[in-house]
């Protein structure tokens, strides 16, 4: 599952590089927005519990289609 | 960097003092410290204390740094509330019942809530049970006053059982507790029924939002004077967050055109918490700014551990200007501090960012500096974080503390302080020394995988003679396990490991060793030692008793049952969830008591072992401790004893609560004195029901059938008494007695050979039932004097066999010894499994042993017109008191019937009392089966 996070504001290098390595980043229209893949449930509500220790406010948050459909996937 | 941070060595020197034992839990439950540069609101504190006067439930939810807990605590200081409070910050660990029930516990002891006998006597981490909560709901309700009961950081609370304990707390305390949940996010509790039933009072985010008016305020008490516009612009800028708006204050203080530097923040996007806490750190000095990094890494920071990690000597001042500028960190109880959740969270990911790689490091220095100041669960969280599973396993094995593992099963499961199942659960496999390879025993035992354990105890002896002479060359090293430290482990987990193999020649080498390894490790302190010396002895009590050695297991029992040892303290300090040494002793205690029953019992001695077990049941219950899988034993004993006294619902009872206790289905399988136990118990009961086909099921016995295909049976399974005499003739006598009672003399005669005393006895009545006396009496085994239960089947024998040969007068005196032999324990069951013969046999002589009331009722001559039947109550049973029979009927505790019918526990304890006051009975089993009798059921 790749999932897009918008946050609110442009978070900084060190939070983004440190905090959430295993995550593309860019920042558009004055938000920062960050997609990687999530593993499971767990993964997502973890990520989100680490959002808010940070005081990061997410203001959106969506599945986006795997770039590439890899063959055990299918459906 | 200090090497040596023990505080123990600079206590006589300038510094800060070394932290006091039980001081870290202390702050916890302590009312923080309001900052002078608080800002009250009191649009927000009277909205709780006016909701609080009607609502039991109030929560504050809001993001980190929006200045809950601070609104919170100076309500409680300052404002008019219903009732003293109590105070709880949780944390992360408090997430499973034993560490929260522990410290809300202490909580309310410290608040002086409850009466101090209303509370477990023990303060520790297993200190709970299912009734705890109900029970503290109780004496909470008899408060003429509310106890308002304040939980910070509810956010860790995320177990559903959990938040379910703490809504039944707050329903059944009724007007005696309200409670304030401080949380990030909505605890899962079910908040839309307080939402409907309008008992709750909700501040949120938007609520606890600064308006500019309010942030003026703050700002100016900041020392930062800014124009009402700029005051409203920054305002929208944080959107009223209070950590923003301090830290805008803080970041603004150094630069030298205040408002405009603001401006430029308005004006950009950059996200509030980490941009600002970015520019304040950077506006510290340099060594209030490396503390503030290196400190992240701790949950609370003492000033001289901050040292330790900082390598200066700077850090009580540091923290104290920090403290007292209001910037990152709050001070707690005995000198030690919090830092701001929020800001530590960003501090590490600075600390990861500026100093790659310091982070492990900095947490084996803290691991260290904590074992050193007697803080050895934080010092183990530490040690794991660090990757340094050599140094904390060396420290359990030195401290003989592995027995942790095999006291909570649920050990593995549960993260939290003082927990080492799940802080072990990183460990890479194939790395480290004896010590580690101890732990994976350990760990694998407590999974019950004994193959495992045993082949990581070979190894871990292995590397140990292999690292003797290595050891030697590095020179003294205090936290290292020496050889004797590593063969004690060894054995305690070689002792444990025997009860799940009945590997008996293992455990009694094991238990040698560490007796004579035991004295000459007795000049170190060793917290543990109480709980690893009961749980070796408990240990070896279980093998000896499965290998049917009952005075060498009584011998080996009697050293856990002697009274403590005056040198333990009368009451242990608290500390972070660990269990103090009394609560973690207590269990090996409990299940000694159990294993004796169980000596007693086998022993046939049915009153001594119902003593016992008794005795093992009322430890727990007076602790308010929940009964373990150790206790199972102890209720088999009693469904045994209550099996010998025919009293079958007692019986069933027992069992059910042994089953709930003992192994679940899907285990893997574990003890086997427990697992045999409780397959004898099960057969037992099924056989006394009238199922002897069941029993023999239960029993793994199948009659032998030569399987068509190939002509020979399938190799029985390996069944828990397998390798065990003592076990496999009570298995046999049982299995003879249900082929008896399916009819077949023959082939119970058959198995009874080989079941001891106990299969002569069933002989005996095989041979009677074949028409045989002189056979029958021939059978008897030489010796029952000792054992009322075998003498008084022996006896009965004697009777019939003389009655059946034409001798009715030389059947008289076994009879009536028999009778009273039975008396005392009332052995009801040895007179019933006989057959018609001994009731008919009384009947027909009224007169032969005076008043056996005890006996059942066919056994007594018809008394007057109504035919036996019994008179009614003199009073009628209320409606209430019907509503509480029938849930007991149905075999609920007094704890479910007090749930279901949304009574107070002593509530139903009263109407039980008069229940039985009624019904002329002393005990609830016997009351349901007057009442059954009565037709009142």
């Amino acid at each position: 599952m790749r999932y897009e996070f918008r946050i609110a504001g442009t978070v900084s290098d060190v939070v983004l590089d440190e905090g959430f390595p295993e995550f593309e980043s860019a920042v558009l229209a004055g938000q920062t927005v960050l997609v990687g893949r999530i593993v499971d449930e767990a993964h997502l509500y973890g990520l989100l519990a680490r959002f808010q220790a940070l005081g990061l406010r997410v203001v959106e948050l969506r599945q986006v289609l795997e770039p590439e459909v890899s063959p055990e996937v299918t459906e | 960097m200090s090497p040596d941070p023990s505080p123990r060595h600079d206590g006589g020197g300038p510094g800060p003092e070394p932290p006091a034992a039980g001081s870290v839990l202390g702050g916890r439950l302590r009312v923080p410290p309001v900052p002078a540069t608080f800002v009250r609101r009191t649009r927000l504190s009277e909205r709780l204390t006016l909701g609080l006067r009607e609502r039991p439930l109030a929560l504050v939810n809001g993001p980190a740094g929006a200045g809950k807990t601070l609104l919170v605590c100076d309500w409680a200081r300052t404002a008019p509330l219903p009732g003293p409070a109590a105070w709880l910050t949780l944390e992360p660990g408090d997430n499973t019942p034993g560490a929260l029930w522990a410290c809300l516990t202490e909580a309310l002891r410290r608040a002086g809530a409850v009466p101090p006998g209303r509370l477990p006597a023990a303060p520790g981490a297993a200190a709970t049970g299912p009734e705890l909560p109900g029970r503290l709901a109780d004496a909470l309700a008899e408060r003429p006053e509310p106890l308002v009961l304040i939980l910070d950081e509810a956010e860790h609370l995320t177990d559903p059982g959990l938040a379910a304990d703490l809504h039944t707390l707050l329903r059944h305390a009724g007007d005696g507790l309200r409670l304030v949940l401080i949380s990030r996010t909505e605890p899962p509790l079910p908040l839309h029924r307080y939402r409907a039933a309008d008992e709750i009072t909700e501040i949120r985010a938007a609520d606890l939002a600064f308006t500019p008016d309010e942030a003026a305020v703050l700002l100016r008490r900041h020392g930062l004077a800014l124009s009402a516009e700029g005051v409203r612009a920054l305002t929208e800028r944080t959107e009223g967050w209070a950590a923003g708006l301090r830290l805008s204050a803080l970041a603004a203080e150094h630069a030298p055109d205040r408002e405009g530097y603001l401006k430029e923040f308005e004006a950009g996007h950059s996200t509030i918490a980490d941009f600002l806490l970015a520019e304040v750190l950077d506006a510290q000095p340099a060594a209030t700014r490396d503390l503030l990094l290196r400190t992240s890494v701790l949950d609370r920071a003492h000033p001289a551990l901050a040292d330790a990690l900082t390598g200066r000597p700077d850090g009580e001042r540091i923290l104290d200007e920090l403290a007292h500028a209001n910037a990152f960190v709050t001070p707690m109880d005995h000198s030690w501090y919090r830092l701001h959740p929020l800001f530590a969270e960003i501090l590490r990911v600075h600390l990861r960012a500026r100093h790659p790689g310091l982070q492990q490091e900095l947490h084996g220095t803290a691991a260290r500096w904590l074992h050193a100041a007697d803080l050895p669960d934080e010092a183990l969280r530490h040690a794991a974080a660090a990757g340094e599973w050599e140094l904390a396993a060396g420290w359990l094995v030195r401290d003989l503390a592995l027995g942790r593992f095999l006291t909570d099963p649920g050990l593995a499961a549960a993260p939290g302080p003082g927990e080492c199942g799940p802080l072990f659960a990183e460990l890479p496999p194939d790395t480290g020394g004896p010590a580690t390879e101890l732990v994976r025993a350990a760990r694998s035992l407590a999974a019950r995988d004994a193959d495992a354990a045993v082949r990581h105890l070979d190894r871990a002896e292995r590397r140990s003679t292999a690292g003797t002479a290595q050891a030697a060359g590095v020179g003294l090293d205090g936290d290292r396990p020496d050889g004797d430290d590593l063969r004690l482990g060894a054995a305690l987990l070689r002792v444990a490991a025997a009860r799940l193999t009945g590997a008996v020649a293992d455990a009694e080498r094991a238990a040698a060793t560490a007796e004579r390894l035991l004295p000459r490790a007795a000049d170190r302190t060793r917290r543990d030692r109480p709980q690893f010396t009961a749980l070796l002895a408990v240990g070896l009590g279980a093998v000896r008793l499965w290998d049917g050695r009952i005075d060498a297991a009584r011998q080996a029992l009697a050293g856990v049952l002697r009274p403590t040892e005056p040198a333990e303290p009368a009451e242990p300090a608290p500390t972070a969830g660990a269990p103090g040494v009394a609560a973690a002793a207590l269990p090996g205690r409990y299940e000694a008591l159990g294993l004796l029953a169980l000596a007693e019992l086998w022993d046939g001695a049915p009153g001594r072992a119902e003593a016992h077990a008794r005795r093992a049941i009322a430890a727990y219950e007076q602790l308010g401790l929940p009964e373990t899988a150790d206790g199972a034993i102890a209720r088999l004993v009693l469904a045994e004893v209550a099996a010998e006294r025919d009293d079958p619902a007692a019986a069933q009872l027992e069992l059910q609560r042994a089953e709930s206790l003992a192994d679940h289905p899907g285990d893997r399988p574990g003890d086997r004195l427990r697992r045999t136990v409780l397959a004898l118990t099960r057969a037992r009961l099924a056989l006394h029901r009238g199922d002897p086909h069941g029993a023999l099921a239960l029993l793994g016995h199948t009659p032998p059938r030569p399987d068509p295909e190939d002509g020979h049976s399938p190799e029985p399974d390996e069944q828990p008494w397998t390798g065990s005499p003592r076990a496999e003739s009570r298995v046999a006598a049982l299995v003879a007695a249900a082929l008896l009672a399916t009819g077949d003399a023959s082939a119970a005669l058959l198995a009874a050979a080989r079941g001891g005393s106990d299969g002569a006895l069933v002989a005996a009545r095989a041979h009677l039932r074949l028409g045989d006396p002189a056979a029958a009496v021939a059978a008897l085994p030489p010796e029952v004097g000792r054992t009322p239960g075998a003498a008084v089947r022996a006896l009965l024998v004697r009777a019939e066999a003389s009655a059946a040969t034409g001798h009715d007068a030389a059947a008289q005196r076994p009879f009536a010894r028999a009778l009273a032999v039975a008396q005392p324990d009332r052995l009801r069951r040895a007179f019933v499994e006989a057959g018609p013969w001994p009731a008919a046999y009384l009947r027909s002589r009224p007169g032969l042993g005076g008043p056996y009331g005890w006996l059942p009722a066919e056994f007594r001559p018809p008394q007057g017109p109504a035919g036996g039947a019994e008179p009614l109550p003199v009073e009628p049973l209320s409606e209430r008191e019907q509503e509480v029979l029938r849930r007991v009927a149905e075999l609920m505790s007094t704890v479910e019937v007090a749930a279901d019918l949304h009574l107070s526990v002593n509530t139903v304890k009263t109407h039980l009392k008069s229940i039985n006051r009624k019904l002329c009975t002393t005990r609830r089993a016997d009351a349901v089966r007057r009442a059954r009798r009565l037709r009142l059921l």
